[in-house]
């Protein structure tokens, strides 16, 4: 006998299939569409279902890294050890309840939200991060993982099976912003495999990005803000009516992403400020996002659009629970969605952000939001909002 | 479909095995629902979820002081955040297609707001009950426990207990990020949600429709034990017979239901498990292994049914008591015996479980052929046939996705056979649910 599925999933796929396939087209008509004179700007609108239920009963907990690779499956990265007692009673011994407990600290997804595999913790010839931070895929199959973790100053590659290829830097090593050895905390890496460089956000314990050669790990050059030298110097809380801008990185530095156009997008997090740079280090110009944010920042993590001029990049900003649309020549923002909360396309803590071939965002929270969500690409549309708030299908079926 | 859900194997399993030919409708959430909150507002831990006669949906909520401050940046002084967000109003009116129509709730003139509201329900006539099922007094140095209430297990005392560090204290700032980062988002290992301080809640509260005050049974802080006829000891729930003018109180703390007049709060009668007189001491641990309690542990939620039933759900005992309304027994139902009431060890330390049996509620076709039990600590809908309590369905299992739950504690149902559900802990979630097909 056969149950049906407490969830249906038909009419939204099949909504979201045809999304995907006007998604390329629209995607080709960004370049034309630039032309026209009113403000237009990428629209998206949340897939309530997506990713499917994962197996096993299990949990996420803080998730706090998302990558697409090649074939468009979704990577992710969170840490079990955060899930409280009470949502894991299956790891009591014995189980307290079937229900739940954690999910392994990778998991990969295909386009259409199935569950595929799922790795990761200690093993032998690597340290795993004490606490596990950013994941992104090359285009040879591998994934960069960081770490935050009070003694993680390293960076660990994996096959995106999980099998350990490398590690560069080691824990317990880290000895600060000038250090050639070690890294401290780091948030994310980027790459640049066409000059077969990694850049790395380095991090939560550095104030600094540092470029390393992706076969070797050998950092190549390293830069503070404005590309002065790091210092660690404490610079104490960030103050918005400062007279001045911080001269160096707070932490956590928490992105620094290279753009096609040969420029290195940093996530100064509790500045509040996106700082562009050549790609060697040379500063370029900065913007501040939502300037009087506080606690932890504005400025999360960033991903450009699919287009090949990358025009616009998405940010996603955990502490106003948005994702803001930029138009990237400018530096000026043009739009932004999402809201905080618990339902589809809201947010708690949006902590890093991806894009897929077709254009579509996926994003993770951290703290108690604990999810992945897919924002479906619908094309370029004219800005009405500045603010859209939660973008939820228009076709809704709420009976 | 493919994928094997383990909990559907059990419902045929034991289909198959008692040989019961009628089950419940299977059911879907309907995941954009309710629509999204006006003003940056977020809901904070729910923990009461009704009906009323209009098939509008009421909810009520623990507001600010069940979120965490980096979710609450609105709040802060100074602000960390201009955008978002902010606790919703405490009482929230949805219709069925989850339009929000009103909101009240907080402090006012004549009455005592609850620290932390436990359920509420809509009666007859369309006024609005609340009950305060805040928390008991912490002991000596210890954490106090909202034993009470559908009460949200999360809750912590406001003073004289060690605030729970919450684990999303941690979250990204697992290292590095301490200074400003952390201590400005209120983050750090001891900030868990907090009650506002205060005498602990020990009433019951009715308005309007519209939030105007009405009536007040019971005093905040003001604790006589089961038999008084005045006082109450943070109740969980209510129910109103509106054709007797008679509420039933789920009075948690004093191991009892206890009716009283609804319109002018005057007392009528009580009884505890059983029919019996409640003590004080209640149930005390519960054991699976031992026979039933002849007391309450927490009596969490009263439902009547429309042939003129008492159901009652004692959440530590994992069951359902059935009462005449005079409160003569009739039945009890077991639900997930095993679940330990007590406390377990867990990866923080040990935090206590909280049983089953949360809330209830009854399907609404004219035999309400079917119970609805609301069980946070598993994580999903149960569903009872309600002639003989013996379970024949379920739905959800843990999570954060449309259709997943984390602590479901309260739920009802609709004229049109749909299913609502609130979930606490770090939930914060109201779903609705239809049947398949539909």
């Amino acid at each position: 006998m056969k149950r049906p599925r407490k969830v249906l999933i038909g009419s939204s796929l099949v909504a979201l299939l045809a999304a995907l396939g006007i998604a390329q087209q629209q995607l080709e008509k960004i370049a034309s569409a630039q032309t026209k004179s009113a403000v237009q700007a990428p629209k998206f609108e949340v897939d309530p279902m997506w990713p499917k239920p994962m197996p096993n009963h299990w949990l996420l907990g803080n998730t706090i890294g998302v990558g697409v690779d090649s074939r468009d499956h979704v990577f992710i990265i969170h840490r079990g050890a955060t899930l409280e007692a009470k949502e894991v009673y299956a790891q009591e011994n014995p189980p307290a309840s079937d229900c739940c407990k954690a999910a392994p600290p990778v998991l990969e997804f295909d386009a259409e939200g199935n569950y595929v595999n799922a790795w990761g913790g200690p093993g032998q010839g690597f340290e795993w991060p004490g606490s596990n931070h950013g994941i992104t895929p090359d285009s040879k199959g591998n994934l960069w993982i960081g770490g935050n973790g009070p003694d993680d100053g390293h960076i660990l590659v994996f096959t995106t099976g999980g099998k350990f290829v490398k590690q560069f830097g080691f824990a317990y090593a880290s000895a600060g912003s000038n250090d050639m050895w070690a890294f401290n905390k780091v948030a994310k890496i980027s790459l640049d495999e066409g000059a077969n460089e990694a850049y790395v956000a380095d991090g939560y314990g550095n104030h600094r990005v540092a470029v390393i050669d992706m076969t070797t790990g050998k950092i190549k050059r390293y830069w503070g803000a404005y590309g002065n030298k790091p210092d660690d110097t404490n610079l104490g809380r960030y103050n918005p009516n400062a007279t001045e801008p911080a001269k160096q990185f707070r932490n956590p530095v928490h992105c620094a992403v290279p753009s096609n156009d040969g420029l290195v997008y940093v996530c100064d997090r509790p500045n509040d400020r996106i700082q562009v740079f050549t790609k060697d280090g040379k500063f370029q110009k900065e913007v501040f996002v939502e300037k009087t944010t506080l606690g932890d920042g504005s400025v999360w993590d960033i991903a450009f659009s699919k287009d090949a001029q990358q025009k616009y990049f998405y940010l996603a900003d955990g502490a106003n629970e948005k994702i803001h649309v930029f138009d990237r020549a400018s530096l000026t923002e043009l739009t932004s969605f999402g809201d905080g909360g618990r339902q589809p396309g809201q947010f708690y803590a949006v902590h890093s952000i991806a894009t897929d071939s077709k254009g579509n965002i996926y994003v993770t929270e951290t703290y108690r939001g604990q999810r992945l969500q897919k924002f479906v690409f619908k094309g370029l549309a004219p800005v009405s909002k500045k603010d859209q708030g939660t973008v939820w299908p228009t076709r809704t079926s709420t009976h | 479909m493919k994928r094997a859900f383990p909990g559907a194997c059990a419902v045929v399993l034991l289909l198959t095995a008692s040989g019961i030919a009628q089950s419940p409708p299977a059911y879907r959430v309907v995941p954009l629902w309710p629509q999204p909150l006006p003003n940056h507002w977020v809901l904070g831990s729910v923990t009461g979820v009704t009906v009323d006669a209009q098939d509008h949906i009421w909810v009520t909520h623990r507001g600010a002081d069940s979120l965490e401050g980096n979710e609450k940046g609105m709040m802060a002084t100074p602000p960390t955040s201009v955008l978002c967000c902010t606790a919703a109003p405490f009482v929230l009116e949805f219709d069925a297609n989850g339009k929000l129509l009103s909101n009240f709730g907080g402090p006012g003139q004549g009455y005592q707001w609850p620290q932390s509201p436990g359920s509420l329900a809509v009666d007859a006539k369309g006024n609005v009950w609340v009950t305060g099922s805040g928390l008991e007094p912490a002991p000596p140095g210890g954490r106090g426990r909202a034993t009470g209430a559908n009460a949200d297990p999360d809750a912590v005392p406001p003073a004289g207990g060690r605030g729970r560090g919450d684990a999303a204290a941690r979250g990204d700032a697992a290292a590095g990020a301490r200074g400003a980062d952390a201590a400005a988002a209120g983050r750090g290992r001891g900030r868990g949600p907090a009650a506002p301080a205060g005498p602990p809640d020990a009433h019951v509260l009715k308005f309007a429709r519209d939030g105007k005050f009405l009536l007040q049974i019971g005093t905040p802080g003001k604790m006589e034990g089961p038999d008084s006829q005045t006082t109450l000891n943070r109740p969980a729930a209510v129910a109103v017979d509106a054709a007797a003018n008679e509420v039933y109180v789920a009075d948690s703390g004093n191991h009892r239901i206890v009716v009283f007049d609804s319109e002018t709060g005057a007392y009528k009668r009580h009884w505890g498990a059983f029919g019996e007189k409640p003590t004080a001491a209640g149930g005390g641990p519960y054991d699976p292994n031992a026979a039933p309690a002849r007391q309450f542990r927490d009596v969490t939620c009263v439902e009547l049914s429309k042939d003129g039933m008492v159901y009652v759900c004692d959440r530590t005992s994992n069951r359902i008591q059935v009462f005449q309304k005079d409160g003569k027994f009739v039945k009890e139902g077991i639900v997930s015996k095993n679940t330990m009431g007590a406390t377990v060890s867990g990866q923080f330390g040990v935090v206590s479980s909280w049983g089953s049996a949360w809330d209830i509620a009854l399907s609404n076709d004219p035999q309400q052929q079917f119970v609805f039990v609301a069980d946070g600590h598993d994580k999903k809908v149960i569903v009872l046939r309600r002639d003989t309590l013996a379970e024949v369905g379920g739905f959800g299992t843990g999570g954060r996705l449309p259709g997943q739950f984390l602590a479901v504690g309260s739920i009802a149902t609709d004229s049109r056979g749909n299913v609502y559900t609130g979930e606490q802990h770090h939930g914060k979630r109201v779903q609705k649910w239809v049947a398949a097909g539909r």
